[in-house]
């Protein structure tokens, strides 16, 4: 590989690997470029037009996210033309889009990047467009849905199902004012390759696309992020678990470069949450009577019972008659004590986690 | 994993044996997906057609438990053509000898005679893996499962040795956990042979010190691994029991004989968040809180120590595990310290347990997830192992040769019967059964079949058929598949409905070093109903 390389931005002298994108170079460094259809994990489609730059040399605005750097390249991201393209860009992308009672874009739970960038930009006030923009038909699916009068055609969802999920279960369909997000036939997620990983969710800067179980138009702090690792398979992906009044409305990703997943989840850690609140969990501790039923006990009475009868199967048959069955569903913290209370209380090593066979 | 799950985006080659990563691990999928899109060569070998096999460049499709002739047939090509690394061997490894005399008596041709891959398959394959720098091997339970799971593994740690592809980036050996703290859980000492921080209970030095610390002697002798307590509730030799999160009568192999062994004993314990099959033989059921409603760690597979948090109450009067635990010991008369928080429990594992001992609460909260081995605070954790030199300073090369899984087919039992995993649903299905998308796309239990089999019994695609091994039987309908071969069936191992568990079917014999059972082979025959 060669060495490494050194480009201007705005005057600025700044460091770049070759195979760099101008944008990667100026996220960098701390220089704000708007934009809309990038995403790191993806290849650069440079199709929302909002990251435009003027390269030393080009008569044309550029799209910094897809202009690979090169030795002594001068970008400038701040100038009359810039910002006369960004103030009209950005009236464009508004006038077909819902707005509010402030004509600014919806806010919507997964937030709205369209109304970040209009409540710090000017831009040109145009006459609503009405876009005929197809709808999604009848889709059973329990996750996932489209709603397209918020779609910005950025082609985030529709490149995340290639690159990464690689099912394309989804694509731009049509053309012109009518370009949507479609299945092949117009299917139901369900009839199609897709594997409702929901990462279309993820990536959709407006909410277009959204988690059906979830509210979607929660002002922001109504709802409360908790960090914390999936409990499915073995990969430890990171999640938050979106909480509001004691329960789980919805599990996001955490963004992509922070953490072991890089931003992705499956179906089941973003959407099988549904077992927390279930009515079917163990809600009170129960003992067998002599009935040969279970039947509800203090927390107290259980564990005395449970206690007394451990010990006494280790002093009728000595310590090596019991078995201890861990849990590789549970904590280190639990297993650590599951062990400690074969070892030290019942003074056997018969103790092996769930997972081992 | 030696390597860690960051790095697989940058493989040059990727070989995946007995994992069906994108159902079982769809996130690590996802990063093989994101290496194939940069350009990165897949082999797969699989006994089905799994969809990682359709975009790999060879799936190499060998029949079920024959992954030593696969494996060592690779080793052949590798030695006799003179493409391992010469240097790493002489420097690094042991046994060398012995090894490459076992493997000479491997060729592909007679591998394909046992393993159904073709032979220039095998030789394809042994040469692009031997002569790319970052390729990585990744196996899940395709490989451990089975009686000879532990040879399995040491034929792929040999490829790998041999091929100077450990302590290097985007290479190494990785097994992907199947569940969330498998890695931890053991980690922690949840192991009848392994004390807390993947110490021995030989090892009199760790004892000691776990022994004062808890205020209590250890017992020497190793105690009775997962497989063997099975047996021991079965035969009478186990009288007690407490199980913690886990559905044994679900998820453990020869369901039926189990149960009966639970009718027997005299006491049960069951700490559970749902009614569970085996709840049905408590005498005692403690609830338990969630995942999302207590605080602790979880280790992921690649050694990652993360935070787990608690996001929303507990229902009803149901309790975080660690704190029904230590008042538990309480209740027995042992003096548990009064923990305030799980970052108390952690501590008092980590100050004993030196490849832990940098990780604390505190510092995953500040920094994230730390891979072990962290031996100090100042210690930033260890994505890739072995760099430099193998930890235990040379690999010692194990000379493994084939052995027959334990059950054959024969004219009564004329099916190999494998069981594996769904991406909707997960384990014993107490968790994923009970939410709308995953019955959307599974509701049933069934039996995956191929069309000459189906056709041969003379059943239809969604048809109820009774699959009968020699420890039970189940009636599901068939899945007529392409996926799987003439000779083979495949059901899930998850939990639909009492009646039609798989476990009803699958075969107890352990693995002779781990206990693992062997869930990926056993005979079984189909009948048609009202035949």
């Amino acid at each position: 590989m060669a060495d490494t390389l050194t480009i201007h931005i705005d005057g600025q002298a700044l460091t770049a690997q070759p195979g760099e994108s101008v944008l990667q170079v100026a996220k960098r460094n701390h220089i704000a470029i708007p934009t809309l259809c990038h995403d790191e994990r993806l290849d650069a489609a440079g199709c929302c037009r909002a990251c435009l730059v003027e390269i030393d040399g080009q008569r044309r605005l550029q799209p910094s996210c897809n202009w690979p750097v090169s030795q002594d390249l001068r970008v400038s991201t701040r100038s009359p033309r810039i910002e006369r393209h960004r103030a009209t860009l950005l009236g464009l992308y508004v006038a077909d889009h819902r707005l509010d009672q402030d004509g600014l874009p919806v806010h919507t739970t997964q937030g709205n990047e369209l109304r970040t960038w209009a409540e710090t930009t000017d831009f040109k006030r145009l006459l609503a467009i009405d876009s005929p923009r197809h709808p999604r038909g009848v889709d059973a699916n329990p996750y996932v849905a489209y709603d397209p009068d918020l779609c910005i055609l950025c082609a985030r969802c529709t490149r995340y199902c290639d690159e990464i999920e690689a099912v394309s279960a989804i694509q731009l369909a049509w053309r012109g004012a009518e370009t949507s997000i479609a299945t092949a036939g117009g299917r139901g997620l369900l009839d199609t390759t897709c594997e409702l990983c929901g990462g279309c969710v993820d990536v959709c800067p407006t909410g277009a696309m959204h988690a059906k179980q979830a509210p979607r138009f929660e002002k922001p702090g109504a709802v409360q992020k908790v960090r914390s690792t999936c409990n499915f398979c073995g990969v430890g992906c990171q999640l938050d678990l979106n909480v509001q009044d004691g329960k789980i409305i919805q599990v996001t990703a955490p963004p992509p470069g922070e953490t072991v997943n890089d931003g992705n989840l499956c179906v089941k850690g973003r959407f099988a949450y549904g077992f927390v609140h279930h009515e079917d969990r163990l809600r009170q501790p129960q003992i067998r009577g002599a009935d040969g039923e279970l039947h509800d006990a203090t927390w107290d009475e259980a564990l005395h019972y449970a206690a007394k009868g451990l010990l006494g199967v280790r002093d009728r048959h000595g310590p090596n008659a019991l078995g201890f069955v861990s849990s590789s569903r549970c904590t280190n913290e639990e297993n650590y004590l599951v062990q400690k209370l074969a070892r030290a209380v019942f003074q056997t090593n018969n103790v092996h986690q769930c997972a081992a066979t | 994993m030696t390597n860690s799950v960051p790095e697989i985006r940058d493989c040059d080659l990727m070989f995946v044996i007995g994992s069906n990563t994108t159902e079982a691990h769809p996130v690590i999928a996802m990063e093989m997906k994101r290496a194939l899109h940069r350009g990165a060569r897949l082999f797969v070998a699989d006994p089905r057609a799994i969809w990682l096999t359709q975009m790999a460049e060879q799936h190499l499709q060998h029949r079920p438990g024959t992954d030593v002739w696969l494996i060592n047939a690779l080793a052949h090509v590798i030695v006799a053509e003179g493409l391992y690394d010469k240097a790493y061997v002489e420097q690094y490894t042991e046994n060398f000898e012995e090894f490459s005399a076992l493997v000479a008596d491997y060729s592909p041709e007679r591998s394909e005679a046992i393993t159904g891959v073709p032979a220039e398959q095998i030789r394809q394959l042994a040469r692009a893996y031997a002569t790319t720098k970052k390729a990585a091997i990744f196996y899940t339970l395709g490989i451990t499962e089975h009686t000879h799971g532990t040879d399995n593994v040491f034929a792929l740690a040999n490829l790998v040795a041999i091929t100077g592809h450990l302590g290097v980036r985007s290479a190494g050996l990785n097994p992907l956990r199947g569940q969330n703290n498998v890695q931890g859980a053991g980690d922690v000492g949840a192991h009848p042979d392994n004390l807390p921080g993947v110490q021995k209970v030989a090892d009199a030095g760790a004892r000691a010190r776990f022994e004062a610390e808890w205020g209590a002697a250890i017992p020497t002798e190793r105690g009775l691994n997962l497989n063997e307590i099975m047996h021991g509730i079965e035969d009478g030799s186990i009288r007690g029991l407490f199980v913690m999160g886990e559905d044994i009568v679900v998820s453990e192999p020869n369901a039926a004989r189990l149960e009966r062994g639970l009718n027997e004993l005299e006491f049960v314990v069951v700490q559970e968040i749902f009614p569970s099959e085996t709840a049905r033989f408590a005498h005692v059921v403690l609830p338990a809180a969630c995942f999302a409603e207590k605080d602790g760690t979880f280790t992921n597979t690649d050694r990652r120590v993360q935070r787990v948090r608690r996001a929303v109450p507990p229902p009803g009067q149901a309790r975080p595990d660690w704190e029904i635990l230590a008042d538990l010991a309480r209740a027995c008369g042992y003096p548990m310290p009064a923990y305030a928080t799980p970052a108390d429990i952690w501590a008092e594992m980590a100050r004993q347990s030196p490849k832990l001992a940098g990780i604390s609460h505190e510092r995953l909260d500040r920094d994230g997830g730390l891979l072990w081995p962290c031996p100090s605070p100042e210690h930033g954790g260890t994505p890739t192992l072995h760099v430099g030199a193998p930890m235990r300073g040379k690999v010692l090369l194990h000379a493994v040769a084939y052995r027959p899984p334990v059950e054959p087919t024969s004219a009564e039992y004329p099916l190999v019967l494998s069981t594996g995993r769904v991406l909707y649903h997960y384990n014993a299905g107490n968790q994923t059964r009970r939410d709308r998308g995953p019955n959307m796309k599974f509701s049933s239990n069934f039996v995956e079949m191929s069309r000459r089999d189906a056709k041969d019994l003379g059943v239809a695609d969604g048809e109820l058929v009774r699959v009968v091994s020699r420890r039970g039987q189940v009636e599901v309908p068939v899945l007529v598949s392409p996926r799987v071969r003439h000779g083979l069936v495949w059901m899930p191992m998850h939990n639909f409905a009492t009646a039609t568990r798989t476990n009803l079917l699958t075969i107890d014999k352990g693995d002779p070093i781990t206990g693992t059972a062997e869930y990926k082979v056993c005979a079984v025959r189909v009948e048609r109903l009202g035949a």
